[in-house]
């Protein structure tokens, strides 16, 4: 069997990504069913693009010199893009919040706490039950603490990436090779310098897919806040069109979802992984032995 | 060359046997997190947040039967029923969903053209919370037990998929070389070879997909359905009832960490001849 | 005893890799040998010498690019449990206890229970390991694990026997431990009969302590074919004997190790 060439393992990738948009053009030509009189079941991309997307200017509230749809004025490009835009800024400021405040909690908790190996022994069993308690079951709770509002929101979020990246931290300290610790205790290093020179360092590696793992969760955190109680945001216009089934407005937000979502984990991605470039790659063969 | 003077390593057996073993410190983490509670309890009014006593009392009251539950609509509710509900569909996805998605990691590691083609699919699919197709699920197949069950099923698929690929591509090459030179057939070697290499991955990524699981299918519930212990959240939180809230919250949660537990078990159980089982923590 | 048909004629072998850079380089290069049955060679050269891709060729795990190798009078063109290979990565499966990574082989092939599990407790005694024929191989050390190999594949029958490198990992002591097992195991053959040996290594003590015949390869071509008269077992301690020094000292030139204008200390 030949390998295949990345450069033609990505042209298949887009194909096949090609292929499935072309497939949903075809199901909506002969599946011309209507949720609603004038609202597609399955809107084709000259609709998605065109009257969908026109469709998103019922959302905008007036404002910037553009007149909303309630009062009056017909739906227009310019409502609709304001829309897009405010909402995903919206959005996009609950993730990268909850993220900043979150990764930055979790992990000086995690550091604070792995200073002594009692330490990580009393929080070993808290910290695994606050990870597996679904966090997104507790969107009703946050929202009786901290309102529907933007502050609660990023509370929600930072929350469940802090547990996350407050465990990661800890197993991460737990998994520097003692040899470097005592390397560095050996040439006379205090305890302090020891968390400066050695244990900051060793965790970055340990931290990548942490970080990347709470990415995720924060998209999945902001994202049930918005479905369930949120008067903004991108999450919130796929619930509202939900409830009159306008499957059509829920595809497009869908789809400016799956962009940020997928531009944000490529970057994080390269980033990290430019700044991770000193590491040695964990040979995973070793878990043969 | 006696081999009374050869050491047999046996660090690694002892290691997993103490990390399954109850620090009595962690007792103590326990106790400290209550103690944080009850001290910030004292300090906020129960609306906003109750006593772990009361909480724990509420859970105990309302676990075979919860009366007060049937002015919300909900007849015969019950903590215990709706928690049945809320695992049922779990379990079901979870089988539903590694049944796709084992083989086909599997096949993909090895078949470059079939994973050039589910690859691009997966990791697309991957890189987005799978949670944003609830409402459309909601749509497509109503508020019953299809819309969370097939929600959950995307989910464990995904994660799974990655983790038996990944599992499938890590087995080093020289296990299949030594077994074809010992005349295994190509049938014995996924026998005796790609199967037990690879259920140690595929454990831990069916491990991974139940805890993100129990989530998913709670907020597939809060968003639209009849039963459940989602459902129950969401008619106490109507209520702006905290305490029942965190009560229901608690059994999740507990359920949540035992079948975790369950699972770091069996997979220490069934993998005994890995030089390093992760039993707490990944 | 000699048997033509018994032996492994290689005839014209060549293997040829495209490199990355598309540039084509010849790893092995039109060899010509015949090894007869029973014997022990032992092949030397510097990495990167073409030994190792003429094991595994004829192993049957890689194809030549030209040439032919007959085993027993068939030619090679798979892997198969009459040719036994210890890997020097080490290959016991961690998924098995001992005493089941020994029955593997015979397992395969269809053997019995009794008969699989009573010829591999003997030859765990042989190589002794029976107090731990229970055990994972995660609990054994790397000398061990080795011992477990070479277990299996004399369990598993082969007539010719496949060693790459295997103790390059190992320590000195437990390096000549494991040649004394291997020595005893072929000298000590299954009904009378030797089996053919070819044990690949850079080392040139290990090679003259092992071989009747030692193959030198350079840049993938056969240099040398010396034969060793001196009788086995033989042990470090022979390293002294005319013999061997003459022929070490002909193995480092051939490695290039012996600097030509330099005099030999006290001469």
């Amino acid at each position: 069997m030949k390998p295949l060439s990345p450069s033609r393992r990505r042209a298949i990738g887009l194909i096949v990504l090609l292929c499935l948009a072309a497939i949903w053009q075809l199901l909506s030509m002969i599946y011309p069913a209507e949720a609603q009189p004038g609202e597609p079941m399955i809107a084709g991309w000259q609709v998605i693009f065109t009257k969908t997307l026109l469709s998103l200017s019922d959302y905008w509230q007036g404002g910037l010199g553009v007149r909303s749809v309630a009062e009056g004025a017909s739906r227009g490009y310019a409502a609709a893009c304001l829309t897009l835009i405010v909402n995903s800024a919206i959005t996009l400021a609950r993730v990268l919040g909850g993220l900043a405040i979150g990764t930055l909690l979790g992990m000086i908790g995690g550091l604070a706490v792995s200073w002594s190996s009692w330490g990580r022994r009393i929080v070993n069993l808290p910290m695994q039950f606050l990870r597996t308690l679904p966090l997104l079951a507790m969107v009703p709770l946050f929202q009786l603490w901290f309102g529907t509002n933007l502050f609660g929101q990023i509370a929600f979020t930072a929350y469940g990436v802090s547990v996350i990246v407050f465990a990661g931290t800890v197993n991460a300290v737990a998994n520097i090779p003692a040899i470097f610790i005592d390397n560095a205790r050996s040439l006379g290093a205090s305890q302090s310098q020891i968390y400066r020179s050695v244990i900051l360092p060793g965790i970055l590696p340990g931290m990548r897919s942490t970080i990347l793992l709470a990415l995720g969760t924060a998209w999945s955190a902001v994202l049930g806040a918005e479905y369930l109680g949120a008067q903004s945001g991108l999450g919130y216009i796929i619930v509202y069109a939900q409830q009159f089934a306008y499957l059509d407005r829920m595809f497009l937000v869908a789809l400016v979802i799956l962009v940020f979502a997928a531009v944000f984990y490529t970057l994080f991605d390269r980033a990290t992984r430019k700044l991770l470039a000193w590491a040695p790659q964990t040979s995973r063969r070793e878990i043969a032995r | 060359m006696s081999l009374t003077t050869m050491p047999v390593r046996d660090g690694g057996a002892r290691r997993v046997t103490r990390a399954l073993r109850f620090d009595p410190m962690a007792w103590l983490g326990i106790l400290l997190l209550l103690l944080v509670w009850e001290l910030a309890a004292c300090l906020l009014p129960p609306a906003i947040l109750p006593a772990p006593l009361g909480v724990v009392r509420r859970l105990c009251s309302e676990f075979l039967s919860a009366p007060d539950l049937s002015y919300f609509g909900l007849a015969n509710a019950s903590l215990l029923g709706s928690m049945t509900y809320t695992a049922e569909n779990v379990l079901l996805a979870m089988i539903v969903g590694a049944a796709f998605a084992i083989p086909l990691g599997l096949v993909t590691a090895r078949q470059e053209l079939i994973r050039a083609v589910i690859d691009p699919v997966m990791m697309t699919v991957g890189t987005v919370p799978i949670l944003i197709l609830a409402p459309f699920l909601l749509i497509w197949f109503g508020v019953g037990r299809a819309s969370a069950v097939l929600l959950v099923t995307f989910y464990v698929i995904v994660v799974v998929y990655v983790a038996a690929q990944r599992a499938a591509e890590n087995i080093a090459p020289v296990f299949e070389d030594y077994a074809a030179t010992l005349g295994a057939s190509p049938r014995a070697v996924l026998r005796d070879i790609l199967i037990p290499a690879t259920i140690p991955e595929i454990l831990g990524g069916l491990r991974i997909a139940l805890a993100g699981a129990w989530g998913l299918e709670a907020v597939s519930e809060l968003l639209g359905a009849q039963q459940g212990i989602g459902k129950i959240i969401e008619v106490l939180a109507g209520a702006t009832d905290a305490q029942g809230i965190m009560a229901a919250l608690l059994l999740l949660g507990l359920v949540a960490t035992v079948c975790d537990g369950c699972a770091a078990w069996a997979i220490h159980r069934l993998t005994r001849w890995k030089s390093s089982t992760p039993v707490a923590g990944a | 005893m000699a048997n033509a048909v018994q032996d492994i004629q290689i005839r014209h072998l060549s293997r040829r890799f495209t490199r990355a850079d598309g540039q084509t380089v010849t790893a092995l290069d039109d060899l010509s040998v015949t090894i007869k049955a029973g014997e022990f060679v032992c092949l030397v050269g510097p990495s990167g010498c073409g030994k190792t891709t003429l094991l595994q060729m004829l192993a049957g795990l890689l194809r030549q690019s030209s040439g032919e190798i007959e085993a027993q009078g068939k030619p090679v063109l798979r892997p198969g449990p009459e040719r036994g290979v210890v890997f020097q990565k080490d290959s016991v499966f961690p998924w098995m206890r001992v005493i089941d990574n020994v029955e593997y082989g015979l397992k395969c092939r269809g053997v019995s229970k009794g008969e699989r599990r009573e010829r591999a407790l003997h030859y765990l005694e042989r190589v002794g390991l029976m107090q731990v024929a229970q055990a994972w191989p995660k609990e054994l050390s790397g000398g061990m694990l080795k011992r477990v190999a070479i277990a299996t594949v004399f369990a598993n029958g082969a007539e010719i026997l496949m060693l790459d490198e295997p103790f390059g990992a190992l320590d000195y002591v437990t390096r000549h431990q494991l040649h004394d097992v291997l020595l005893d195991l072929w000298l000590d053959g299954e009904g009378g009969r030797r089996r053919t040996v070819i044990f690949v290594t850079h080392d040139v003590d290990e090679a003259l302590i092992l071989a009747d015949r030692i193959l030198v390869f350079h840049s993938g071509r056969m240099v040398e074919d010396l034969a060793v008269t001196l009788p086995k077992p033989r042990s470090a301690d022979d390293l002294v004997l005319p013999e061997l020094v003459n022929h070490r000292h002909r193995l480092l030139q051939h490695m290039g190790l012996i600097r030509p204008a330099a005099a030999k200390p006290g001469q």
